[in-house]
């Protein structure tokens, strides 16, 4: 039996829908945080045993038409696809609004239950809601739930199964109205207002009026100050980074990194006397690879914890409003800040977010230039360049996700120009919920459940990726060993595209453009395969791990043989340049259009080219001009002139047509 | 008058919603935000306003706010 979880944006769907299945799918408070619908069969303590029941989450909807795509899931879910019960989650903070999309569903059949969520927000605000009295006049049973609690959940569970089979009687029957009739449409809607305003007159008493000031309006004329408002978001985005990267997260890596280097040196010893070959295969390259990605995890999972906390409190929104106006100026709007602070952490769940946006080209441009906000599994690449080349300074990431930030702006430019912006009027509304205290707790589970995925990514792709590379380098293609790593399978594979890599690193090395390739199945990748290959350089990485690198750094530097410069410029490269195939799907499916994903592949490459030719060249200029070769740096010149070429040409295009399309219309 | 000159702290009621976006319109609408209906401006800044409209705070920028035609 299915149960269909149905309501408002942010009335606690997903945290109900957590509450009964024991899931951990992604929960904030903001309105429009899950765009898919999600199922899972219900714990079994919350029910008697009988017929399974599993629960549908659906995004937010604030009424039966939907106004973005996520609202269409909901509602063509609940018409289409017959759920045995709905349960209609109602914000009992906002019930005037909520019961609008009640009234549309009870007019489906379907048996309904209303969980009146909020509850204990409701206590504190002393508005009483009779339940009895709206269940009468709803005709349907109302239970109060805390869905961050779990009160009233097991009852609510109890009246869905009793429910089954049931049919549902509409208290307020649109009757037949021309839907073409837009006229007839809006009275229709009016009287339904009208309905919903009768009841609310009559089950519900207010302490507290929503329109009066109150100590969430105070803090809102802080956070979202004209003058204040983005230097408090740049301190906030700099301390997660700060406490993740640089003050706890180094500090409980180290102890990990110690237990996993007892580890490797445990197998180490069952399998010495094994073959010299099996011993490099497995310990070094393998083991030793997947320790340099794990050993990342607490950096990411500090991150994980804080942004999860970000999410929790309300200050999201309030962040879309603060940016809004600068968002404007490159075409976009404070709508597309969400899915760029998710990115931090994933961007598979960062371009999903943004599917909320309304307008087509802003949708797709966010999803495009998202990726360029380095994310969770870039850290490890982040940190390994920092330890290794620059003594561990916090600079560089601080640099990374800075360029990534001032990235996001040009592309946005560019691609309204390739796109054509025409200047049309844009609206920006956002839902303001309340803000509350973070749960640690839940950010605790959401640090846990993204903490496993990340190791459950290192021990299958990332493991598999490491012992591939490690396989492919030890054999030549006769399948036997090679004489020389540079003479083995993957030396011959990624050495033709090692020639893309020398103008912004000035050395031919097919093990760097190893690494580049396989960070497009994972960006995490990128630091095992460098692991891997470089000879020697395993050991370095796992045996003293971040903390690690003053004694090692140099050695690591020494082992790469590039320059810092170099090293700066590579890193920027794959933290620029086309995401992780994941990341590439998700921006698949929320551009819908091969003209647009291609165009964002070519301008991520493009990008991350260019972004690192020009530090490699521009830093070699100026602090060692003599070892700057002539030859590549010409090559890549001519190679970022033709790009210009190309974008300016598809400018001019653009243009031309907007002129067409204007001269018709006049 | 527009929303966009309404004063801090006073309840307004809607008069007409001047857009021609039907979908934006609807949206409006589905939140309570019509013709008829009381809408409160609870802080007023130089490009955005928060406003009441039922029992919910959204932010809106200037332009929405001119679009919304208040007495």
């Amino acid at each position: 039996m299915r149960i269909a979880l149905t309501g408002n944006p942010n009335s606690g769907k997903t945290t109900l829908y957590n509450a009964i299945t024991g899931k951990n799918e992604r929960v904030g408070n903001w309105a429009g945080v899950t765009v898919d619908k999600k199922e899972s069969p219900i714990k079994k303590s919350l029910y008697e045993a009988g017929e399974e029941l599993v629960a549908v989450d659906l995004p937010g909807a604030y009424s039966m038409s939907p106004f973005t795509s996520e609202e269409s899931v909901t509602s063509s879910y609940v018409k289409e696809d017959n759920p045995d019960v709905i349960i209609n989650i109602v914000d009992g903070t906002n019930l005037s609004r909520s019961l609008f999309f009640t009234t549309q569903l009870l007019e489906l059949g379907i048996p309904m239950v209303v969980a009146l969520n909020k509850s204990d927000v409701n206590e504190s605000k002393e508005t009483i809601i009779d339940a009895d009295t709206l269940s009468e006049k709803l005709g349907c049973p109302v239970i109060p739930t805390t869905s961050t609690t779990g009160e009233g959940h097991k009852e609510l569970i109890a009246k869905a199964v009793e429910l089954k089979g049931t049919s549902q009687k509409a208290p307020y029957i649109q009757g037949d109205v021309d839907l073409t009739d837009k006229a007839a449409v809006e009275a229709a809607d009016r009287k339904r207002f009208d309905f919903v305003n009768a009841i609310v007159k009559d089950v519900e008493t207010r302490k507290v009026l929503t329109k009066d000031k109150n100590f969430g309006d105070k803090l809102d004329n802080v956070l979202t100050n004209k003058w204040l408002g983005i230097p408090i978001f740049a301190v906030v985005m700099y301390l997660v980074f700060q406490i993740s990267q640089a003050w706890v997260g180094p500090f409980i890596a180290d102890t990990l990194v110690a237990w996993l280097e007892s580890f490797q040196g445990w197998v180490g010893d069952k399998v010495g006397d094994a073959s010299p070959l099996l011993y490099a295969l497995l310990i070094d390259g393998v083991i030793g690879g997947v320790i340099a990605v794990i050993g990342f995890l607490p950096l990411v999972m500090v991150m994980y914890f804080l942004i999860a906390l970000l999410e929790d409190c309300g200050y999201m929104s309030r962040v879309a409003v603060v940016l809004d106006p600068i968002f404007k100026k490159v075409g976009l709007s404070g709508k597309s800040v969400i899915p760029f602070v998710i990115t931090i952490g994933c961007a598979v769940p960062g371009i999903m977010a943004s599917r909320t946006i309304r307008n087509e080209r802003e949708r797709r441009a966010t999803a495009m230039i998202a990726p360029f906000m380095p994310c969770g599994a870039k850290v490890p690449v982040i940190a390994l360049f920092a330890g290794a080349f620059f003594d561990g300074a916090g600079w560089v990431s601080t640099v990374a996700y800075f360029v990534g930030i001032l990235l996001i702006f040009l592309s946005a430019l560019l691609v309204n120009k390739i796109a054509g912006y025409k200047a049309r009027k844009s609206f920006f509304i956002i839902e303001l919920p309340e803000y509350k205290a973070p749960s640690l707790l839940g950010a605790f589970k959401s640090m846990c459940s993204r903490g496993w995925a990340y190791i459950v990514k290192a021990a299958t792709i990332i493991l598999l990726c490491n012992t591939a590379v490690q396989i492919m380098q030890t054999f030549n293609w006769s399948f036997k060993e090679a004489a020389s790593a540079d003479e083995s399978i993957l030396a011959s594979i990624a050495g033709p595209f090692a020639y893309i890599l020398v103008p912004f690193v000035g050395v031919l090395s097919w093990e760097l453009a190893a690494a580049a390739i396989t960070g497009f199945i994972a960006k995490e990748n990128v630091v095992g395969t460098l692991a891997v290959c470089f000879v020697g350089l395993d050991n370095l990485i796992d045996t003293e791990e971040l903390a690690m690198m003053e004694g090692s750094g140099a050695e690591v530097a020494g082992v790469m043989a590039i320059t810092k410069v170099a090293a700066l410029a590579y890193m920027m490269f794959n933290l620029y340049s086309p995401p992780c195939f994941a990341a590439i799907g998700a921006m698949n499916s929320e551009m819908k259009s091969a003209k647009w994903i291609w165009g964002g592949i070519g301008l991520q490459l493009g990008v991350g080219f260019t972004v690192a030719y020009l530090v490699y060249t521009i830093g070699t200029l100026v602090t060692d001009a003599a070892s700057l070769a002539a030859g590549p740096a010409i090559a890549g010149l001519v190679a970022i002139v033709i790009m210009v070429a190309i974008v300016i040409a598809l400018i001019n295009n653009t243009n031309k047509q907007l002129k067409k399309e204007y001269a018709i219309s006049k | 008058m527009s929303l966009a000159e309404a004063l801090e702290g006073k309840d307004y009621i809607i008069e007409e919603i001047l857009t021609d976006d039907e979908e934006l319109n609807a949206f409006l609408f589905s939140l309570g935000c019509y013709s008829g209906e009381s809408i409160t401006v609870v802080a007023k800044r130089k490009k955005n306003l928060t406003v009441s409209i039922k029992d919910a705070r959204y932010n809106i920028d200037i332009q929405l706010a001119s679009a919304i035609i208040v007495r």
